[in-house]
């Protein structure tokens, strides 16, 4: 599937509007049209995919759903630009290009038997969930330890995903937390940046456990941090970034950093890595 | 195998050819007051000068500057080109660029489908050297401007005596028609050439790849590119870059050259963008060539054919930068490269 520049036709299924009125988020779930090309289609946690909207362009989105739906895959799509203006457009029924997966996805053999941490801010939560969702998945649960989540977002209004809370938090062994950045009415959860919440709010067992994180850049970099002065081993941080890739195959010469390609040798890093990388993202 | 032409049998071969083959080689081309010589396809042997460097070198014939990928959805292949294409007179510093764009796009992990289609359909006729232009500098990279085996065939040119040298024997045919020369003869050509280019006032003690960390983080790119304009002449001229983007026309998807110059290149919708300065631009171009591919591909993405510093138009000197780079890490002491 990767062997070509050229995307192969997909049908939107289903649009869901994520946010209220600060952010207009939309997920979208797709499936290719041609039947060969959905069978043999797999993807990781964390790799993403480049999607065309015909005419227009092409951007890259990570995977937002687990790799367990055989049916269907999704992404999430902020309108920031002119390719994700001309997605938000679109309506269920219409047919994108999408070609991929693209990227190393992430470390899921390292974490088995390890418990797990996952902290995502806004969009960059839709990486995550694509984890999320494959790790809680019934016939994967048994092969992770406890699972923590601490999910922050703008304000109430800018969550994500809603639809899976109670599937999260009823999963077992999981606990889930949601923080916004400034008080608001009628909100019971958290308040503040999910680094200044981080020593306070994890409860499991530190040493072995495997912190993936996600979000805009400036948090990235503040989360890992935190982590690395709790005593985290910087092996054990994951996260991953977005360049603005657009060959996907390591070709084009616009995401590296350094020698690195963050479409073919990311887009998933550990601190670790991040460390023997100059600092350009 | 060699092979010997004088300038009326050279005429003859390459008319003959031309009735299989598309012929491509550096012909003048006046552009304004300006004269300036460029690949082209030709329509006579007269067109063609051997006279010196090309001012472009030929590497649109294998990564166009605008390619129409055809169709939006895969399973259709790009446009094939049935008739091969003799490319004639390409000189070492260009032969030596082609392998890094094989690097790049002939890499094991994924076969970039069209630059492969080109470069199967192209045969190559090389071209030795018999002077340098003041800015050249492949000497001081290790390539050798006379004489180069990487061509099928390889073109010697004294006055009138043509010498083709075959490296590659399936290739011999293409020359059939003309007399076997003297090797003797050859070798004088190639040991007078040899000496008339070993006096290189320009030599370099870098490590290769440059040290990343501790190049990337000098503190003299600020310096060095502050008069840099970011037209992005240096890459377009470049034989060894290659990035590209994607752009679309009524709905046909196309590919065409891009330049990490631009401050667009790297620009995220959201307006983040991660070389924000013109000198981070020109670090990665450095960098690219003479740290990041060297590192992946353990080849240098330069060949010290001069084109940038050539065209540049405030006159940014690759080789000043390089020498700039040169007395930080012998400061630095020590350090080595990777």
């Amino acid at each position: 599937m990767a062997e070509t520049f050229l995307p192969h036709k997909a049908e939107i299924l289903k649009i869901t509007q994520e946010t209220g009125s600060n952010l207009n988020i939309k997920t979208f779930r797709v499936r290719f049209v041609d039947e060969e090309v959905m069978k043999s289609f797999s993807f990781l946690p964390g790799q993403f995919m480049e999607t065309t909207v015909f005419g227009v362009g092409e951007a890259p989105f990570g995977f937002a759903s687990s790799p367990t739906e055989k049916d269907f895959f999704e992404f999430s799509v902020k309108e920031t630009g002119l390719v994700t203006e001309a997605l938000h457009n679109l309506k269920e029924g219409d047919l994108i290009g999408i070609r991929g997966p693209y990227g190393n996805g992430f470390p899921v053999e390292k974490a088995r038997g390890k418990n797990i941490v996952f902290i995502g801010g806004g969009i960059g939560l839709a990486p995550l969930r694509s984890l999320i969702n494959y790790v809680l998945d019934e016939q994967n649960r048994g092969e992770f330890g406890r699972v923590q989540m601490l999910h922050a977002f703008r304000s109430p209004e800018d969550t994500l995903y809603n639809y899976d809370y109670s599937f999260w938090e009823g999963a077992p062994n999981t606990t889930v937390k949601y923080t916004i950045d400034n008080p608001a009415e009628g909100w019971e959860h958290l308040v503040g940046f999910p680094h200044t919440l981080l020593a306070s709010e994890l409860e499991c067992e530190l040493p072995g456990t495997k912190f993936f994180t996600c979000g805009p850049p400036i948090m990235i970099k503040f989360v890992t941090e935190e982590l690395r002065k709790m005593g985290i081993a910087p092996a054990d941080i994951i996260t991953t970034l977005e360049m603005k890739m657009s060959c996907g195959l390591g070709k084009c010469g616009r995401c590296n950093i350094g020698h690195k390609y963050i479409c073919k040798d990311g887009p998933v890093f550990t601190l670790e890595e991040l460390d023997q990388m100059p600092d350009e993202f | 195998m060699i092979k010997v032409a004088n300038s009326e049998e050279l005429e003859q071969l390459l008319n003959r050819l031309s009735q299989d083959y598309k012929i491509a080689a550096p012909v003048v081309k006046r552009k304004g007051r300006k004269e300036r010589i460029e690949y082209e396809y030709i329509d006579s042997p007269g067109e063609i000068t051997l006279e010196r460097q090309p001012d472009s070198s030929p590497k649109k014939f294998f990564l166009p500057q605008n390619e129409r990928m055809e169709v939006e959805v895969a399973g259709a292949p790009g446009t094939e080109d049935k008739q091969k294409t003799i490319l004639f007179g390409v000189r070492s510093c260009d032969l030596e660029a082609l392998k890094v764009l094989d690097d790049v796009f002939l890499d094991d992990n994924y076969i970039d489908a069209y630059y492969q289609q080109h470069r199967e359909n192209i045969i190559i006729i090389g071209l030795s050297c018999s002077e340098g232009k003041p800015s050249c500098f492949c000497g001081t990279l290790g390539i050798d401007p006379v004489k180069n085996d990487s061509a099928p065939i390889f073109l010697y040119q004294r006055g009138d005596r043509y010498y083709f040298k075959v490296y590659d024997e399936e290739y011999a045919y293409l020359l059939e028609d003309l007399p076997e020369g003297d090797e003797g003869e050859l070798a004088e050509i190639v040991e007078e050439r040899a000496a008339s280019f070993a006096e290189n006032n320009f030599t370099l003690d870098l490590p290769v790849p440059l040290p990343e960390e501790t190049t990337f983080s000098a503190p003299f790119w600020g310096d060095l590119a502050e008069k840099c304009l970011g037209c992005g002449v240096c890459t377009y001229y470049c034989p060894t870059c290659y990035c590209f983007g994607f752009f679309w026309e009524q709905g046909e998807k196309s590919r065409c050259w891009d330049s990490c110059m631009f401050a667009s290149f790297t620009k995220h919708a959201s307006g983040h963008n991660p070389r924000r300065s013109q000198d981070q631009r020109y670090r990665q171009r450095v960098m690219h060539k003479y740290s990041y591919h060297p590192e992946n591909y353990g080849r240098l993405a330069c060949t010290g054919c001069g084109r940038c510093l050539d065209n540049c138009p405030v006159n940014l000197d690759i080789r000043s930068v390089l020498k700039t780079v040169e007395s930080y890490l012998q400061e630095k002491g020590g350090v080595k490269s990777g």
